[in-house]
């Protein structure tokens, strides 16, 4: 019989499991300081009235709420498509959308535990209101007018004493982000964080300033030869592109990655390069220079699409396969025939530009090589395609006022001091260093939805201390994580499979997110906590959507079709023929694939790629890098029981000779150390990777312990990254970290 | 009558990326307990030396013989054989003697250690997701599978398809199909690079142990009869007895009617 403590909830099993509210708080405390909703919310019908009812009109569900409605998933920025199984109005299961061209009818294990993340007995159900000390953990209940009265109350004050650009406002990749940008401008703050700084910046900009857009889209049916670099697609699963690799494989596709450790993807390649660290860009070079020295470029592909080849070829004579050799660990010959079987491949050739290459400061240099040694053997339409944007002007959107002037230098030194780095992208970590410095001014307030700087900030050490020079911090999640934990108010979110967000394009098809079940607790959507936030802001006219469903009326309002026919269908057919690749449009100076870029020869930059000697761990120290699992990602997954239950223990990974030599064995208690930090893990002696590096699993050493299945668990990389900029992409240098490593 | 035909999982190791979607799916399907699986990964793993690497992973569950040492093994008929392949088992008439797990050459069976005799379905193992196959989907491992190492179909078509990748790619493949005939053939065919020894499958042979165990198991139960004649004679010879022996001795003290008393 469960107690009046603490909030109730479904589990899997339909049975209630209690779980107390996070932290030790003990309900005397609860109910001393507690609001207007103290006590059990009891969810025990699972009959979701509107919802339900909608689907049973719709014929998505039967008489007795059971059935498959479709959505998309959530479980990392992918954005498959899904459809949901729903029994007795819970969801029972998750299956791929066949007709959703990212999943094909596929989840990967992310997508199929994903109703555990809506089932987790850890969901964050009321506002809460800190009543202890910032990181003690001690919260009361409240109700939504008073969480966000309070949190407007606060926005508020800081903007009339220090200025809007007092509040910083940051968020990650995700369906409602418009709506959040559109938060944060009409409040008129021009500090935007994402997490794009600690992932990809590098190849957005080198993308940027080589073809003219962030990253074109790849096709992987006709290719015969593909060079991975810093994207472990089989661990790192986009679906729909991890389906494609796999099924290139089976025709028999070459693949080569390179990779410091034998990553599950190097495990399926044809051939796996162990390469040291921050070398890549030698390696990229090398290549470069035997297919213009060999003249084993496409002479058509260069003349037609390219700018700035004779400037190229002048500067690459001194990268020889041999140069390249004593750098990169990868033999002269090795090189020199990669790049032969690439060219010989073209057009069927692919360099992929990967994503997590922004792991040195001459990894813009890398990104920018492997742009310009696609164009040199003239893929353009094989392997890459202009990517289909997720902006369209076919779809409407609610009215709204002009946006306030900013006048306000942004804090991350964008474009100040990060002049190619997009404005809705930036340069988080050094907005968080810009808070510590309290320069060019002070911010006093953080906004914050669906992120976790706490764990995906480098050096943990400075993003608690930057909490700390907070008057206000506020954050979104349906959990309570490590940075919901140290702030003042946290505001729960509804699920992915309990709410609505704005349409998503892809292809000539813009699909729904939609609510597969009535939303637990007093969890809402984001679009409604915006709209209630900017109406308590006096920003009103920014919000004029009545609801999710109106605001989605009014972006359907254009194509003439109704919400519930794309309700039970998952999707609407756009107008038009599609994206056109015919005729390859390049948004540069020059509108073509800029070999030479005259934007950073103006910036003063290397105008084409030149070698940058990375710093390299000093002896008895070791690389530290990181890397995905198929099991989680980012930061906010661990605490999913599913996936919990099929992850491996998250252990630092060393060569099993250099454990050796230091004394070490698997399963010892090591401590990790760098500059910036320490911490406790134990060991995971290995064959898989290079014996002067270690790796960890990102995502664990959670700090929350309102996250009761992934606390304790592991440690986490943010204690020990140190935070080096990379000067032209604003990308952190996540691997520039050496650590040394003992036994306690 | 239309001619039921026999479904079959087909597992082609050098497609898995032991990303364990398969796992998460089955668990959510069934739903198995947190700490229950169905489905594990077998084998190996890494091996060689660095930088000499090879890396194997096998999704491991029940292989649907065509001759079930589990069905023949079970003493109170829990387990069938369907026609359309699939092994499944009543957990209600489960009495948790675990011969099923000794029986199972592919130690596939296990027991849940957490329930009593009163809980019932001792055993857990996988069903082929008779709940899906009925109407027409797919196992939920297969469904979800993104590099479609796992597939699912009429065992004539995947034999075949096996067959035809083995020729097609000798270099690629070992030249062998595991489950073709092993233990009289399986509903779970399996296409490798590596020794299948090294994914956790045994080496055992075409001829169904259930056949050896049979010929064991025929001795058995006239033996299991026979001592439990004699048993029973014994003990009625000793229940006569004893009756007889308080009769004699309540004539003795006083003769009254007696009563029935039951045991």
């Amino acid at each position: 019989m469960p107690s009046m403590r603490g909030v109730f909830l479904p589990r899997m099993d339909g049975n209630y499991l209690e779980i107390v509210m996070p932290s030790t708080i003990s309900r005397r405390d609860f109910l001393k300081v507690g609001g207007a909703t103290v006590g059990a919310v009891l969810i025990g019908q699972f009959i979701p009235p509107q919802v339900a009812e909608a689907a049973r009109v719709n014929g998505l569900l039967d008489a007795t709420n059971s059935g498959y409605i479709p959505s998309m998933c959530e479980m990392c920025v992918w954005r498959c498509g899904l459809l949901a199984k729903v029994d007795g109005g819970r969801v029972v299961k998750l299956e791929g959308n066949p007709e959703h061209p990212h999943s094909n009818g596929k989840l990967c294990p992310r997508g199929q535990s994903g109703l555990m993340n809506t089932y987790d007995p850890d969901r964050v159900l009321t506002p809460l209101i800190r009543v202890g000390k910032r990181g003690e953990g001690l919260f009361r209940k409240a109700a939504w007018e008073e969480a966000l009265d309070l949190v407007a109350q606060n926005m508020l004050d800081i903007q009339q004493k220090y200025g809007p650009e007092a509040m910083l406002f940051s968020t990650t990749h995700c369906l409602s982000q418009f709506q959040f940008e559109n938060l944060l401008n009409a409040y008129g703050s021009p500090n935007y964080g994402t997490q794009r700084s600690l992932c990809f910046n590098a190849m957005i900009v080198a993308n940027l300033v080589t073809y003219g857009m962030e990253e074109p889209a790849r096709k992987y049916d006709d290719l015969k030869y593909i060079i991975l670099t810093g994207r472990n697609l089989m661990e790192a699963i986009s679906t729909s592109e991890t389906s494609a690799l796999s099924q290139a494989i089976d025709r028999g596709v070459k693949v080569v990655t390179l990779d410091p450790r034998f990553t599950k993807t190097a495990a399926k390649s044809s051939e796996w390069l162990a390469i040291r660290p921050g070398t890549d860009l030698a390696f990229h070079l090398a290549l470069i220079n035997v297919i213009i020295s060999e003249r084993l470029y496409s002479f058509r592909s260069v003349n037609n699409n390219t700018s700035g080849f004779d400037k190229l070829a002048s500067a690459m004579p001194q990268y020889t396969p041999e140069w390249a050799a004593a750098i990169t660990d990868i033999p002269a010959d090795n090189i020199r025939r990669i790049a032969r079987e690439f060219a010989h491949a073209a057009p069927y050739a692919l360099a992929h530009n990967g994503w997590r290459t922004s792991n040195f400061v001459n990894s813009f240099q890398t990104e920018r090589a492997i742009a310009i040694l696609n164009a040199l053997v003239g893929n353009w339409g094989v392997a890459m395609f202009p990517a289909s944007g997720e902006e369209s002007g076919v779809l409407g959107a609610p009215p709204q006022p002009a946006y306030p002037r900013v006048s306000a230098q942004r804090l991350d030194g964008v474009p100040w001091k990060y002049p190619f780095v997009p404005l809705k992208i930036g340069v988080f970590q050094e907005m968080r260093e810009a808070v510590l410095s309290g320069t060019p001014y002070q911010a006093h307030g953080w906004f914050i939805s669906r992120q976790n700087p706490a764990m995906s900030l480098p050096d943990r050490g400075r993003t608690l201390e930057a909490f700390g020079k907070m008057d206000f911090i506020a954050t979104i999640d349906i959990l309570m994580n490590d940075t919901a934990w140290f702030s003042d108010v946290v505001l729960p979110e509804a699920s992915y499979l309990e709410r609505y967000d704005p349409l998503n394009i892809v292809g000539s098809k813009a699909f729904i997110r939609q609510p597969v079940i009535e939303a637990q607790g007093e969890g809402k959507s984001s679009l409604w906590i915006y709209k209630e936030l900017g109406t308590r802001l006096g920003l009103g006219d920014f919000f004029q959507y009545a609801d999710e469903e109106d605001y989605l009326k009014q972006q359907l309002a254009p194509l003439g079709v109704s919400l519930d026919q794309v309700r039970q269908k998952g999707y609407v057919e756009l107008p038009g023929e599609g994206p056109d690749f015919s005729e390859p449009a390049w948004n540069t100076p020059s509108s073509k694939i800029e070999l030479f870029s005259t934007t950073l020869d103006q910036g003063g930059f290397a105008a084409v790629p030149q070698w940058e000697e990375p710093p390299a761990p000093p002896a008895g120290q070791f690389y530290l890098l990181t890397g995905k699992v198929a099991q989680s990602t980012q930061f906010g997954t661990q605490n999913n029981q599913l996936l919990h239950k099929y992850s491996d223990e998250p252990r630092l990974w060393m060569n099993v000779k250099t454990a050796q030599t230091l004394g070490l064995a698997d399963y010892d208690l090591v401590e990790v150390a760098s500059s910036a930090g320490s911490i406790h893990i134990k060991l995971e002696a290995t064959q898989a990777i290079r014996p002067d590096c270690v790796y960890l699993t990102p995502g664990y050493g959670h700090l929350s312990k309102g996250l009761t299945t992934a606390y304790g668990i592991g440690a986490s990389d943010s204690d020990l990254h140190v935070t080096y900029t990379d000067p032209i992409s604003g990308g952190q240098a996540l691997s520039q970290t050496f650590v040394t490593v003992k036994k306690i | 009558m239309p001619e039921i035909k026999d479904k079959t999982f087909l597992f082609d190791a050098t497609r898995c990326i032991d990303c364990r979607a398969c796992m998460v799916a089955c668990s959510v399907e069934n739903k198995i307990p947190m700490n229950k699986t169905r489905i594990w990964v077998a084998g190996v793993g890494l091996k060689g030396e660095y930088p000499n690497l090879e890396r194997t992973s096998m999704v491991y569950h029940c292989m649907h013989c065509n001759e079930p040492d589990c069905l023949s093994a079970c003493p109170v008929g829990a387990y069938s054989k369907r026609a359309d392949g699939p092994v499944i088992y009543d957990s209600k008439k489960c009495i948790g003697c675990r011969y099923c797990m000794n029986a199972c050459p592919f130690g596939v069976p296990h027991f849940d250690y957490d329930k009593g005799l009163i809980d019932g379905a001792f055993i857990d193992k996988c069903t082929m997701c008779t709940q899906r196959i009925d109407i027409g989907l797919k196992p939920a491992c297969v469904a979800t599978c993104p590099t479609d190492a796992l597939m699912f179909g009429e065992r004539d078509e995947l034999l075949n398809y096996a067959h035809n990748r083995l020729v097609a790619q000798p270099v690629r493949y070992l030249n062998h199909v595991y489950g073709e005939n092993e233990n009289g053939g399986t509903s779970y065919l399996i296409l490798s690079h590596a020794p299948f020894g090294e994914l956790g499958l045994p080496a055992v042979p075409s001829r169904p142990v259930k056949e050896v165990s049979e010929e064991v198991m025929g001795f058995t139960i006239p033996f299991a009869l026979g001592w439990g004649a004699v048993l029973t004679s014994l003990a009625a010879g000793v229940h006569i007895y004893n009756q007889k022996k308080e009769a004699d001795a309540k004539k003795l003290e006083a003769p009254e009617p007696q009563t029935e008393e039951t045991k």
